[in-house]
């Protein structure tokens, strides 16, 4: 499953990279393709291994915001 | 062994602060991308300070890296490699133009500004990733310091002009790391220090890194536009505008500018046609121009070894009637901060035999640049070198730079 988020705060292509790193931190992340030209991250997962609410948590944790 | 030493110290002195001027933008483009990183992970109570350390080590590491193996390279062709001032010039004010959009994008002026960032393609940032989890963090200042190969200041050349002349790859290789081993404590300390003092000032730090991104993108805008000669460069309106110390060229013959009216205009030359061929394996480098008496043809004049022109005269047509054989003398002081004076009057319609000299002289300006003329040299730290200019229209403004632009003048044909 897909989603889009967009991700207002993300400063330079160093956002982009925090973020993509979820891919390797999250059990049921199958890619992440994070954007900083357009303030927006694509997550690719599985959700019968994690929720939504656990993804924009992770991110959140990260010190982004999910708009 | 001595010369090894001797690049070293130069390094560590003129070339140092000469090239910081030249690619601290790069640098500083470098850490504003860790610093940005490192201040937003900063949150709740992780209260660390920014380790700019790193990056610097590693934007210098990675310039030694590929100065060493462009001084390999260098060494390995043996001949001239350099571009000329017009692309070099091109370079720089794109360089410019992209840290200028940098720093309207740290000043979040327009998203539209985001596209300046570029972002590195997606396989390599996740390989670097997975092979480092500071990845993000040791690409940009490696990215960045490899790319200072492409902007050498004019230290840095004299520098590369002597890694060919070594001919050899290693000798080269050696050299070029011996140089930029100088230039490197030079760099870290600057650039660690101005970073500290920013770091007090957390609030604006950012914009503060921006304004200084700004100030060093508009100043390599100004020094690409001086290269190319251009009259809008700031250097040049402010000349124009103060008409900084000018003086008047003198005839050879007579020391005296009246006698030498009535000289014949040349007509049709083109300026581009001017070329200065510099051979490290010819010991007669040549400057060719079109400047035949009738205004057609070439004729060359070989320099001497040390810099010395062997003038000859044009050869005069047959049934032509021979036009007086008279130039006009200009002199300028090469120095350690510019050219002096930085605008000279001559004659119009007479070739000038330009002199330019050197005393003790380790700045940049010894990389010496006359764009319209595509003409380069690089000057001996003392002595003189002779350029001969061929006769200009009235009002021609010839305009002359140290090969980054950040020394300039001028002579103006108006006379």
């Amino acid at each position: 499953m897909k989603i889009t988020y967009n991700i207002p705060d993300m400063h330079c292509s160093n956002c982009v990279m925090h973020l993509e790193a979820l891919e390797d931190e999250l059990q049921g992340v199958i890619s992440v393709d994070a954007s900083y030209h357009n303030q927006r991250m694509v997550v690719d997962f599985n959700p019968a291994i994690i929720s939504e609410d656990q993804l924009i948590e992770a991110i959140v944790e990260k010190g982004y915001t999910v708009g | 062994m001595t010369g090894y030493f001797v690049a070293f110290i130069t390094g560590l002195t003129t070339g140092g602060l000469s090239c910081l001027a030249v690619q601290g933008g790069l640098l500083a483009s470098s850490l504003a991308s860790q610093i940005e990183n490192e201040m937003k992970g900063r949150t709740g109570k992780n209260k660390a300070k920014p380790n700019v350390a790193q990056p610097i080590v590693w934007f210098l590491l990675s310039k030694l890296i590929a100065y060493t193996i462009l001084g390999f390279f260098l060494g390995w062709l043996g001949s001239v490699l350099q571009l000329n001032p017009i692309s070099r010039a091109i370079l720089q004010i794109v360089i410019g133009i992209f840290m200028v959009g940098q720093a309207m994008r740290l000043f979040n002026v327009h998203p539209i500004f985001r596209y300046f960032n570029i972002e590195p393609p997606k396989f390599i940032t996740r390989f670097i990733r997975r092979k480092s989890k500071n990845g993000s963090q040791v690409v940009t200042p490696l990215f960045m310091g490899a790319l200072t190969v492409l902007i050498p200041c004019g230290i840095t050349q004299v520098m590369m002009a002597s890694a060919i002349a070594t001919a050899n790859p290693l000798a080269g290789a050696a050299l070029m790391f011996s140089f930029i081993l100088g230039t490197s404590p030079v760099f870290f300390v600057v650039a660690y220090f101005a970073t500290r003092i920013g770091e007090r000032m957390e609030k604006y730090f950012m914009k503060f890194v921006a304004v200084v991104v700004l100030i060093l993108g508009l100043i390599g805008i100004n020094s690409g536009l001086n290269l190319l000669g251009s009259p809008l460069s700031f250097n040049n309106i402010v000349s124009l505008i103060t008409g900084n110390s000018p003086v008047q060229a003198s005839s050879p013959t007579s020391n005296n500018l009246e006698g030498s009216a009535g000289n014949p205009v040349v007509t049709g030359y083109n300026p581009g046609d001017c070329k200065m061929n510099i051979s490290q394996n010819s010991s007669t480098p040549q400057v060719v121009c079109g400047l035949n008496a009738d205004g057609s043809g070439y004729s060359s004049s070989p320099i001497l070894p040390g810099g010395i022109t062997g003038t000859e005269q044009p050869p005069t047509p047959q049934n032509a009637v021979p036009a007086p054989a008279e130039t006009q003398e200009l002199v300028i002081n090469v120095e350690n901060y510019g050219y002096s004076p930085e605008i000279s009057h001559a004659k119009a319609g007479v070739p000038v035999k330009l002199t330019l000299v050197s005393n003790n002289v380790h700045s940049c300006a010894l990389a010496f640049v006359i764009p319209t003329l595509n003409e380069q040299v690089l000057l001996k730290p003392t002595g003189t070198y002779d350029i001969d200019i061929p006769a200009q229209a009235v009002d021609t403004r010839l305009r002359f730079s140290c090969s980054m632009g950040m020394y300039t003048g001028m002579i103006i044909f108006d006379l």
